[in-house]
């Protein structure tokens, strides 16, 4: 049931209004501000469709490789390139290994190397962010100079460089690989709602009290920031799990016989006109993710920042 | 010895273009349990002079260039950093024009006030709760226990204020400082707010500064009234006193300029207004400050050449100015 928005906003009025009278009766039922978030986010169709179909996404990949019978890596070459079926929902590889148990184990690496990496990016970008915002003056120049500098440094050439430092490249590599040019913009966001935030009264109030200058950060300014980061981590995401899936894609990515979802296409390449499945499925679970990914961040935009929906 | 006493404080705006003399040559003092309140319209410097006792002005660009501040024995402007944080909200305490914007909307009105209690006077989480509520209770907020876990969203502007005030109160500071506590309040609430800062002042035998540019507000709450122009004090009196025989032309004129219900002239009357517009602080000229303005200076050339000094007309009346009320008197006759 689609809400009329201004039957919503009649009721936050009247919900504020009682709430904030001094002789408001009957205690009225809390809204906290997660509650109302939900009940923005649930007024976006597509966005719950595609929480859903993520949710989906996260149970077969953590349940699928557990449930299985077949042993992800054994090689069996009699079973080799099988079609769909219903022992093999999926096929299988040139290895004879079930793919419906691979394409689940990749995608454990595909979303964990995501979400590892936007959280890195977004860490280190609140760090280097805040630090920047909050001191301001010449030392906030400074660094933002310098991030200007890193900007111009390409990102899949510093990725590829990573991968190549490390012997082995395991989950790790790949979580710093993507990392370590990508923090730039989420630093930038960061800093701009310090700088934003700081100047608000309850900031100024905070210190005449006698906060330090930490508890005035974490307590007043960070937890501010934290529905723009949501947001923030959602949109990074797509980018972040389709760079990892070029890298396994021209073979940069984690090593064999583990895989991730872009190793899987690439297995399936070679054989794209004899066994389209196999470059398909892969690439339809990518697709998949980050279409997932987009319309969440823009239900959670919706949600957790609503003055951008006033226009 | 007063409770505080601030002696030619100046504190400076550096600008591209130069300094800019928010506050230029300040003297005041607040005895203990009193309150002063400092006047006048807006950008002429009472928020920059609250601001500097407190350590809070934006550094940079501005700085305190020279000037004492003496509060309690102790010298703020040698201060450290880190003594004055442990100062303020205990010793000296403040609230803010727009209460609308002073609660941070992410924490419930519990977490800010106990965040003061904490702080400052080590209390557990549960002590800290319970003070809350008492605080809650003394500032007049119903069912203080429930809505300790509201968020601000949930108060109304004048409950807000009320929170600020118990904010402010938590510690029982030696001084509050109100920057324009009730402006941003509905009429109606204003009085009540007032009426609850008078009070709690007296319980707590705090000394009070208030800082407004409404002289309804300091008749009602303020001791001695110290009146300012372009970062100077033009006029400084006690209450009584400087709304009985004000000197200065400014000071009349704010005082010719408040509505009145029963106004003798009629009800159809237009608000007076003062002409004209306070100089700019980044050159201001060697003169009277206030001679743009003035509607006697046309008398002699004393007023656009040199700038007049605050002098003490009868005890405990200082006016800056060549032109105050009794002396024109004097010409005249």
């Amino acid at each position: 049931m689609v809400v009329n928005p201004q039957q919503e906003e009649l009721r936050e009025l009247v919900l504020t209004r009682t709430g904030g009278g001094v002789d408001a009766g009957a205690p009225i039922r809390q809204t906290s501000l997660w509650r109302d978030a939900w009940y923005r986010y649930r007024a976006n169709r597509a966005a719950v469709i595609a929480g859903g179909l993520f949710l989906l996404l996260v149970v077969y990949v953590v349940f699928a490789p557990i449930l299985s019978p077949y042993d992800p890596y054994a090689v069996d070459f009699s079973q080799a390139y099988q079609p769909i079926s219903w022992s093999h929902p999926l096929g299988t590889d040139q290895y004879g290994r079930d793919l419906f148990t691979r394409t689940a184990l990749g995608g454990r690496i595909s979303i964990g190397i995501g979400f590892a990496a936007t959280i890195a990016i977004t860490g280190i970008g609140i760090l280097y962010g805040s630090i920047s915002g909050f001191v301001g003056g010449r030392l906030d120049n400074g660094m933002m100079r310098f991030l200007d500098a890193l900007y111009g440094l390409p990102y899949l050439p510093f990725a590829i460089i990573v991968t190549q430092l490390f012997q082995t490249v395991n989950f790790w590599v790949m979580v710093i690989a993507l990392t370590i040019a990508s923090w730039f913009t989420a630093a930038r966001v960061v800093r701009g709602q310090i700088i934003s935030l700081k100047e608000n009264d309850y900031v100024r109030a905070a210190r005449a009290v006698g906060a330090r200058w930490y508890r005035i950060l974490g307590r007043h300014l960070l937890p501010n920031t934290l529905g723009v980061l949501i947001v923030f981590v959602f949109l990074e995401l797509p980018g972040v799990i389709l760079g990892e899936a070029f890298l396994s894609f021209i073979g940069l990515g984690i090593n064999p016989p583990k895989a991730s979802w872009g190793s899987l296409a690439q297995d399936g390449r070679d054989v794209y006109l004899a066994h389209p499945t196999m470059i398909l499925i892969p690439s339809v679970a990518i697709a998949w993710l980050i279409l997932c990914a987009f319309f969440i961040a823009d239900g959670l935009r919706d949600a957790l920042d609503p003055r951008t929906r006033e226009t | 010895m007063p409770l505080l006493e601030v002696r030619g404080l100046r504190t400076y705006f550096a600008t591209r273009e130069g300094d800019v003399k928010a506050v230029d040559d300040v003297s005041f003092s607040v005895e203990r349990g009193r309150t002063l309140g400092i006047v006048g319209e807006s950008g002429c410097g009472k928020s920059v002079t609250a601001l500097s006792i407190m350590g809070l002005i934006p550094k940079p660009p501005a700085r305190i260039v020279s000037g004492s501040i003496q509060f309690d024995g102790k010298e703020l402007t040698q201060l450290r950093e880190a003594e004055l944080e442990k100062l303020r909200g205990r010793d000296i305490a403040m609230i803010f024009q727009d209460p609308m914007t002073s609660l941070n909307p992410t924490l419930t009105i519990g977490t800010q006030i106990t965040e003061t209690l904490r702080r400052h006077l080590g209390m557990s989480a549960r002590e800290a709760d319970r003070r809350a509520v008492e605080l809650l209770e003394e500032v007049r907020i119903p069912r203080a226990n429930e809505r300790l876990k509201d968020y601000p969203h949930r108060y109304s502007g004048g409950m807000r204020q009320r929170v600020m005030i118990a904010i402010a109160l938590s510690c029982n500071p030696k001084l509050l400082i109100a920057d324009e506590p009730t402006t941003a309040l509905d009429v109606t609430v204003q009085a009540g707010v007032l009426d609850l800062l008078e009070e709690l002042r007296e319980e707590h035998q705090m000394a009070m500064i208030v800082i407004t540019h409404d002289m309804g507000v300091v008749a009602e709450a303020a001791d001695d009234v110290v009146v300012m122009y372009a970062g100077q004090i033009v006029e400084q009196a006690s209450s009584l006193e400087l709304f009985d025989r004000p000197e200065h032309p400014y000071t009349e004129a704010l005082l010719g300029a408040l509505p009145s219900l029963e106004g003798e002239r009629g009800r159809e009357e237009r608000l007076a207004s003062i002409p004209g517009r306070p100089p700019d602080l980044l050159d201001p000229p060697a003169a009277c400050l206030f001679a743009p303005r003035c509607p006697f200076a046309g008398l002699n050339d004393y007023c656009s050449v040199e700038a007049p000094e605050l002098r003490e007309l009868r005890p405990g009346h200082w006016v800056r100015s060549a032109h105050p009320a009794s002396e024109r008197a004097a010409v005249a006759v």
